[in-house]
């Protein structure tokens, strides 16, 4: 029997296979040796090294001079050891890029953070870019080409290609598909025109399990053609959300974020914006809007008819709930500081009303611009998914070559295409990671990561960025411009030849120059799409979108938070990442509306059956408040049969009901089970209004104090750091959109280890920074509000009187130091910490982790068993800072923590209290700012800002 | 009856509670002991190397400076060991065939690093940065001893967390001028400049260098 | 002095053989002479065969002692967290249990050591169970401290002693007083019993009639001759050891209390813990001798030296405490809600109506409601009664301390970390085992130590007969 849960352990059997370890071994020697040594052993030597140590030997280390020490035999150029190197390159998601910058200690990645020159990342991340370091060293990665399951190498690829490039040129491509997801890189769309060009017959399928074609199509309706738009929330006063992803996951929505919080802390703008959502499941844009209604899909249309009515012909609607006018009416009075946002899974219909609309509310050019597609070929996904997938029925399809996507696990099953690629007789999938796909395919060939290889991609405003290699790869992976050049010619040049080749022509001046200065900046300058002049269809206005039927459930189906499609399902970070609303982990149980779990008296984790026609599922069940009593939320990604170790079998797989018309039905089922859920308080909580306090921009113009922390009582003890600094840090609440991008960046940055399913259920999760989430109010409709909590570092610890052997104490400059190496364990200073910040190691959950050592941060301690720990303000960023200013003897400079160097919104600020003129003591000099159980006399050094919602006086006197 | 004990074991009885209170006292003489010994230190010690690299013969003999080798101690918080190609920008010069140098010609030849076997090491929680000690004015045979002495390396202090702290509690007197840092030869004498003047020359006493954070993360 | 055969005195046991307790019985009955009880108790230590009900006993408690061995092996081995200890509920069992064992502890010392500073007369009979009682409890006790520890292997970071870290412990930490007292408890404590002890294994070694026993109980005696010399030495002695161990009850349960009472974790932050966790340990202790002494009058013939009396007034004491405690239930309802923490108030309501309110409503039961029968003097003297109820108070104060330990920490000040608390299997099996470790103990002391103070007994024996003449 393991204490430690399945997941972490089962990466052993993947450690016996020999081969495997031998590959490992020849670009991570250590990695081979973490995946060689069997967890027990590691186990018995500890168990070893007590017995001594209880035989009185231990506790002073006896200085025994251990290991080695092993130079390079030729230093590489720019490496001085011990120093980190960074290099720029993007991240991409859906074909989006984002701006990265890779942090490498020796040459190997270790950390991602923003590039702050990029304008999709302004310097932050999201979750799966941060994710990206464990991605990379994922021992479960397609490490060999396989050919009907059995192992192959490039030669017998060779081969095989070459016959299939005379076959598809002699009847000019007949029968010969490629399938990719969307493409930005300008690379890329340059070959596949030449691919489809040489030969003419050959098609091109582009597909996104969780697509964006309703935006396209809305573009296309409105103007013609499928022009990008632009939202500008800087600019923004008064914004209406329907359904809407800016904030979660529209290309940009980091970019969005920022913008959107700069005018939401009304002690640093000049005018507070107004945000309404409407949407029929809570999304981050919902929880931090003033005013959130909930719709279901019929609802919402019949609202964005009231509104089309009310804006375009001022004639206000009787249907539709009385609010609809009073929001048009704020509209109309913010003509052109008002937008409208429609997400992704409305008709594209809607969405070409809603251009109507912005265009009405002179949203164009000023909350938004309209400019050239950024995306290849954008028009038209989808579609030929089923084209493809009906001609491969019909066995007009002889070869495909499906790249970095996963038809046969996120395709709707309605489209049975599974069983359709068991007819052709040569299909090939280039894979990151061993898939549903790769294991359907007759070639399975594995796909360079992203830091592996050379390419480029556009971001949403069509900036492009080259994406440079980080490293050697790990295994012989193929990269994605290869793979395609193959099939024109037997040697197609590097990946960076390509590149360059595609840029000479797009760069002005010298090119060595421009490339060099567009892979220092991570991104090439003036690329961004030219804003277009296209007009309004004159029909726009008058579309009338299809009235959705009127159905008593319907199944929404979303990518899950952390997962996305499925894509990270083999990642342990995100798997482990309680998702911002519902904070699950390692689970996607179906979300339902309280009323609807009411009428079927379900609890949370009760199973229920999910049918729509033929296709039936049993999935537990998660009580969703605020969510359109007529929908249900199917949250796509998890369920993976075949993904490798960690993702294998975890949450369901909703993909089965997709793509299909028939009736849902929903009834419960017999047993329940148990789901791993970090929060365990009542569901509304009347009292959140002491811990997150928050109240209407009204009562703040009244007296900006309102919110604002009583004033000091008498002391009879009160003891302060006398330290040449006082780090310190705000939190600002009105910024937060418990997007856990921070999370994800303290995770990566501290070594933080991950302790599967079974620990969290029992409530062990490890993470230092958390993100409370509390709702207030009716439990139909909540308010709903983030609070980022992690270590106060309090002046006056509780932690620090209680620890017998002094293992967690102050320094001189605040901080509240937790000394991992004296640490006994005896956890006291966790019963007598107020804000619970404090994690301890039950098990050796890092040393199960089977990481290779090489992705750790070699700055921060990797705790061992029986240790407490907790967040340290980036400690090793402290010191090196110190160490550094101290060196060259000026003053402390500017830097960041993980978290806040993560977060879009800059809701984290961090610094130098003691500096009148660092950002963070202007922060706290704000009227919001307060400290938490201030009651507790602890005076934390993080302090929060009271989040000020400004609702509006029509629709409710105070929403505060 | 018959007396149970003969007079004897009074004196039995007297010297085996003697004997539990001397093994007490030695039994804490030594615990207390033990961890302060140089030899349980491995104090003096001298570790076998793949190549029998001489520092007394390198450093004292022909005078190359310390930062030839370990080129990066001024900038990072580890010194550097020389890579095989610095070994060779003398050596493919001179002792071209020494049977001793065998180990790095095959090194450079065969592109595999040479493998020494560590002479000073800290528990990983400790987190020492070279570069502030030198930039400081603490010298490098403060902590190494008189490398140039050495003809094989060894560890030439216990490098206890006492031994640091005893340094951290008062930097002072373990200050040297700039130019005397890498000269593993010196010693404290009437012209060094007082300890107030050094520290206050290296901006020295800002931080209270006792913290743990100094150097635990 | 003569040898009587050991074997003789039991089966003619002492008279009245199965005589129930009365109200009006003196502490010794008349028909107790010094030779008779000198040779009963000699008896009992020296029998060669050992009693079939001894045997019984034995067995099964080795065996939990084994559990106990199998558990702590496994724990060393896999780490803490085979427990059910989570976050935030960082102490669990371990804790419930350390409090729960040293409280049981506390009855020998007081009822040997206070009693004996006031010279109570009944006290004498039952001393000598009452110690090696505390003797055992206080060694189960003394396991969970290191055993609880994430790196157990480091405990003894918390004695100041000079390591080359140039490190101390923290001494403004509960757990180091804890550390302290807990000690300086056991080693008074086993001094405190031995030195009880010896002037008995003196008596018993004169009459031991094989060679083996004469020298094991010789050792033993460390010389004990009974001269007047030694005497005069002795009786002081021992009046110091006791004038330090009755404080020390008090303070070792201070010190406990001031574990939780120096953490400003809600329902632990309360001035009142000191006073209430003595009172809590006294309940426990009374409760544990009683239950000892019941069956070991029938068991060993002991109805001449342990009689009504005895159950009186160890029953009223009982009573007392647990009205004690009582008011010590009352202040925390009345400050928690007379106080401002809203936090504590939350706490509390789920205490008493939350999903584990059950235990709570157990404590009540069990340390307050069922004690009130010994109001009754009838039932006093009612002995499975007496045992029932002392049972019961010995569950109850278990019961206590887990909803002290474990439902303040699932309610914290921050809804956000609120959590829960299950034991798991190595939970109950260290806790058993511990049980199984008290009674191997007992057990063995029962056979090879005298039950009965004999010299104290003599004494009190004499000075009745002189009473007896004088009337």
């Amino acid at each position: 029997m393991s204490p430690v849960s399945r997941q972490w352990r089962s990466l052993d059997q993947l450690a016996d296979d020999p081969s495997f370890v031998s590959r490992v071994a020849q670009e991570f020697p250590s990695l081979a040796d973490a995946l060689a040594a069997p967890s027990d052993r590691r186990r018995v030597l500890k168990l070893m090294a007590a017995a001594f140590a209880m035989g009185g030997l231990g506790g002073c280390d006896v200085g025994a001079p251990g290991g080695h020490l092993i130079p390079a035999v030729r230093v590489p150029p720019n490496i001085i050891p011990g120093l980190p190197n960074f290099y720029s390159t993007a991240n991409v998601v859906n074909g989006y890029a984002a701006g990265i910058v890779v942090k490498h200690q020796m040459g190997r990645p270790i950390k991602v953070e923003g590039n702050p020159q990029h304008p999709a990342s302004l310097g932050a991340t999201d979750v799966f870019a941060q994710a990206q370091v464990l991605d990379f060293y994922d021992p479960d990665r397609a490490a060999a080409i396989t050919a009907h399951g059995l192992p192959a190498d490039r030669q017998l690829l060779q081969t095989a290609l070459l016959t299939q490039r005379t076959k598809i040129a002699e009847n000019h491509g007949t029968g010969f598909r490629v399938l990719t997801g969307t493409i930005t890189s300008p690379t890329l769309a340059k070959q596949l025109d030449a691919l489809l060009a040489l030969y003419p017959a050959a098609r091109w399928h582009q597909w996104e399990p969780v697509s964006r074609d309703n935006v396209w199509k809305g573009a296309v309706l409105a103007y013609g053609a499928p022009v990008e738009s632009v939202p500008n929330l800087a600019a923004a006063e008064v914004i209406f959300a329907i359904d809407s992803d800016l904030l979660s996951s529209a290309p940009g929505h980091l970019r969005f974020a920022r913008d959107f919080a700069s005018r939401r802390n009304p002690s640093r703008t000049q005018k507070m914006s107004r945000l309404y959502a409407v949407e029929p499941t809570p999304t981050l844009i919902g929880s931090v809007a003033d005013h959130r209604f909930i719709a279901g899909p019929k609802e919402l249309h019949q609202i964005l008819v009231a509104l089309a009515a009310a804006i375009l012909q001022g004639a206000p609607d009787s249907a539709a709930p009385d609010w609809v006018g009073k929001v048009a009416k704020d509209l109309n009075a913010n003509q052109g500081r008002a937008l409208v946002h429609i997400g992704p899974d409305r008709p594209a219909e809607m969405h070409a009303l809603v251009h109507a609309i912005n265009e009405k509310l002179g949203a164009r050019g000023a909350t938004l611009d309209l400019v050239e597609p950024v995306a290849h070929r954008p028009v038209g996904q989808g579609a030929p998914l089923s084209d493809l997938v009906s001609d491969m029925q019909a066995e007009k399809v002889t070869s495909l070559l499906v790249i970095d996507s996963n038809p046969v696990y996120a395709a709707p099953a309605a489209l049975g295409f599974a069983e359709a690629l068991k007819k052709i007789d040569f299909s090939l999938a280039l894979t990151l990671t061993p898939n549903e796909t790769s294991e359907a395919a007759i070639w399975a060939v594995p796909m360079a990561h992203a830091w592996e290889s050379w390419s480029d991609a556009r971001a949403y405003d069509g900036t492009a960025s080259i994406l440079q290699q980080q490293a050697l790869p790990l295994y012989d992976g193929i990269d994605v411009h290869t793979m395609v050049a193959l099939f024109t010619e037997p040697a197609p040049p590097a990946a960076q030849d390509m590149l360059q080749s595609t840029w000479k022509s797009r760069m002005n001046g010298d090119f060595a120059q421009a490339w060099h200065d567009a892979l220092a900046n991570g991104l090439v300058p003036n690329t961004a799409s030219t804003k277009t002049n296209v007009s309004l269809r004159a029909d726009a206005g008058s579309q009338r979108p299809p009235a959705p039927p009127d159905r008593p459930l319907t199944i929404l189906f979303r990518p899950d938070p952390s997962l996305w499609d499925g894509r990270y399902a083999n990642n342990a970070w995100l798997q482990e990442l309680p998702r911002p609303l519902t904070k699950l982990t390692w689970d996607n149980p179906l979300l339902v509306a309280p009323a609807r779990a009411r009428q079927l008296k379900l609890r949370n984790g009760d199973r229920v059956r999910l049918s729509v026609g033929k296709a039936v599922m049993t999935a537990p069940i998660w009580i969703m408040p605020g969510q359109a009593p007529d929908c249900v939320v199917a949250l796509l990604g998890s369920g993976r049969r075949h993904v490798g170790t960690v993702g294998q079998n975890a949450g369901y797989d909703f993909y089965p009901l997709t793509g299909r018309n028939d009736l849902p039905s929903l009834e419960k089922a017999a047993d329940s089970v148990e789901l791993a859920c970090t929060d365990h308080h009542n569901l509304i909580f009347d009292m959140a209004g002491d811990i997150v306090r928050h109240g209407s921009l009204l009562r703040y113009a009244k007296d900006p104090r309102f919110l604002a922390g009583g004033q000091q009582e008498p002391q009879l003890y009160r003891w302060k750091p006398e330290g040449p600094a006082a780090w310190a840090m705000s939190v600002d609440l009105n910024a937060c959109i418990g997007c856990n991008a921070c999370v994800v960046a303290c995770q990566s940055e501290n070594n933080i280890p991950v302790v599967g399913k079974q620990q969290v259920i029992h409530e062990r999760e490890m993470q230092w920074l958390r993100i409370d989430r509390y709702y207030e109010g009716n439990p139909d409709a909540p308010t709903s509000y983030f609070q980022p909590m992690l270590c106060m570092h309090c002046e006056q610890a509780p932690c620090e009187v209680v620890c017998p052997v002094g293992a967690t104490v102050h320094d001189s400059e605040g901080l509240n130091v937790m000394v991992y190496n004296r640490c006994v364990g005896t956890r006291f200073c966790s019963n007598n910490c107020p804000y619970k910040v404090r994690r301890f190691n039950y098990f050796a959950f890092a040393q199960e982790e089977q990481r290779p050592p090489e992705s750790r941060n070699p700055d921060v301690t990797v705790r061992g068993r029986g240790v407490m720990e907790k967040c340290t303000f980036c400690l090793q960023r402290i010191a090196e800072e110190r160490i550094t200013s101290d060196r060259e003897n000026r003053p402390l400079g500017e830097f960041k923590t993980a978290c806040q160097a993560a977060c879009p919104t800059q809701a984290f600020s961090f610094g130098n209290m003691a500096d009148p003129n660092s950002e963070v003591a202007r922060r706290k000099q704000s009227p919001l700012d307060y400290a938490l159980l201030a009651d507790q006399n602890t005076h934390p050094r993080v302090t929060y800002e009271a989040r000020i919602r400004n609702p509006n006086p029509d629709l409710d006197g105070d929403g505060g | 009856m018959t007396a149970i004990f003969r007079p004897s074991a009074n004196l039995a009885a007297t010297l085996s509670l003697a004997f539990v209170a001397a093994l007490l006292v030695f039994g804490v003489g030594w615990w207390w002991a033990w961890p302060r010994v140089d030899w349980s230190r491995h104090v003096r010690w001298y570790v076998v190397q793949p190549v029998p690299f001489s520092h007394e013969h390198h450093v004292a003999g022909l005078g190359i400076d310390c930062r030839f080798c370990h080129a990066s101690v001024e900038v990072s918080w580890n010194a550097g060991l020389p890579p095989t190609y610095t070994c060779m920008t003398c050596h493919s010069q001179i002792w071209t065939n020494a049977e001793l140098l065998a180990p790095v010609r095959q090194s450079l030849a065969d592109n595999k690093p040479i493998v020494w076997n560590r002479v000073t090491d800290l528990p990983d929680y400790v987190y020492f940065n070279h570069s502030i000690h030198i930039a400081k004015g603490v010298g490098c045979s403060s902590c190494h001893g008189e490398v140039d002495r050495m003809p094989l390396t060894y560890k030439a202090k216990t490098l206890t967390m006492g031994f640091c702290l005893d340094c951290h509690r008062d930097p002072g007197p373990q200050l040297r001028p700039k130019d005397q840092i890498y000269n593993t030869q010196w010693q404290r004498s009437t012209d060094t400049p007082p300890p107030a003047t050094l520290l206050a020359q290296y901006h020295v006493g800002g931080r209270a260098l006792t913290d743990c954070s100094i150097c635990h993360r | 002095m003569t040898d009587i055969p050991a074997s003789a005195s039991l089966h003619s046991g002492p008279r009245g053989d199965s005589r129930p307790p009365f109200l009006s019985d003196p502490v010794v009955l008349p028909s107790a002479t010094n030779e008779s009880m000198t040779d009963h108790i000699c008896a009992i230590a020296l029998h060669d065969r050992p009693y079939l009900w001894w045997w019984i006993a034995i067995v099964p408690a080795i065996a939990l002692t084994g559990v106990l061995v199998v558990a702590i092996i496994w724990l060393f081995y896999a780490g803490v967290g085979i427990w059910g200890v989570d976050w935030p509920a960082a102490w669990g069992f371990a804790l419930v249990s350390y409090v729960w064992w040293i409280g049981i502890a506390s009855g020998g010392t007081f009822i040997s050591a206070l009693f004996y500073l006031v010279k109570v007369e009944w006290r004498t009979s039952t001393n000598r169970i009452a110690e090696t009682m505390t003797l055992f409890a206080a060694a189960c006790a003394g396991l969970y401290p290191i055993l609880h520890l994430g790196r157990p292997w480091l405990f003894y970071w918390l004695f100041p002693y000079p390591d080359t870290m140039d490190l101390w412990p923290q001494f403004r930490s509960p757990l180091l007083w804890d550390f302290f007292a807990l000690l300086t408890y056991v080693v008074a404590s086993i001094l405190f019993w031995y030195l009880g002890l010896i002037p008995d294994l003196a008596t018993v070694r004169d009459r031991a009639t094989t060679r083996k026993k004469q020298i094991l109980y010789g050792i033993m005696a460390l010389g004990f001759r009974g001269s007047g010399d030694q005497w005069r030495h002795y009786h002081p002695t021992y009046g110091v050891l006791a004038a330090i161990m009755a404080p020390l009850v008090v303070s070792v349960h201070s010190v406990v209390g001031l574990d939780f009472a120096g953490a400003a974790t809600t329902g632990w932050h309360s001035t009142q813990f000191p006073p209430f966790f003595v009172f809590g340990a006294l309940l426990s202790g009374f409760a544990m001798v009683l239950l000892l002494i019941a069956p070991m009058r029938r068991l060993l013939h002991l109805q001449d030296f342990i009689t009504g009396r005895h159950f009186d007034v160890l029953c009223r004491l009982m009573l007392v405490s647990s009205l004690c405690l009582g008011y010590a239930y009352m202040m925390d309802a009345f400050t928690t809600f007379y106080g401002p923490d809203q936090a504590d108030k939350t706490m509390f309501i789920d205490k008493v109506s939350g999903s584990l309110c059950g235990v709570y409503w157990a404590t009540i039961l069990f340390n307050v409601a069922l004690p009130q029968l010994m109001w009754f003097p009838r039932l006093r003297m009612n002995q499975p009664l007496v045992m029932l109820i002392s049972a019961g108070v010995i569950i109850g104060m278990w019961c206590e301390r887990y909803t002290i330990v474990v439902m303040s920490l699932r309610r914290t000040d921050l809804p956000s970390a609120w959590g829960n608390y299950h034991g798991t299997i190595w939970d109950w099996a260290t806790l058993i085992g511990t049980g199984g470790l008290f009674l191997t103990g007992i057990l063995l002391a029962v056979r090879i130590m005298p039950v009965i103070s004999m010299f104290e007994m003599r004494a009190l024996i004499k000075s009745r007969r002189r009473d007896g003449e004088r009337a």
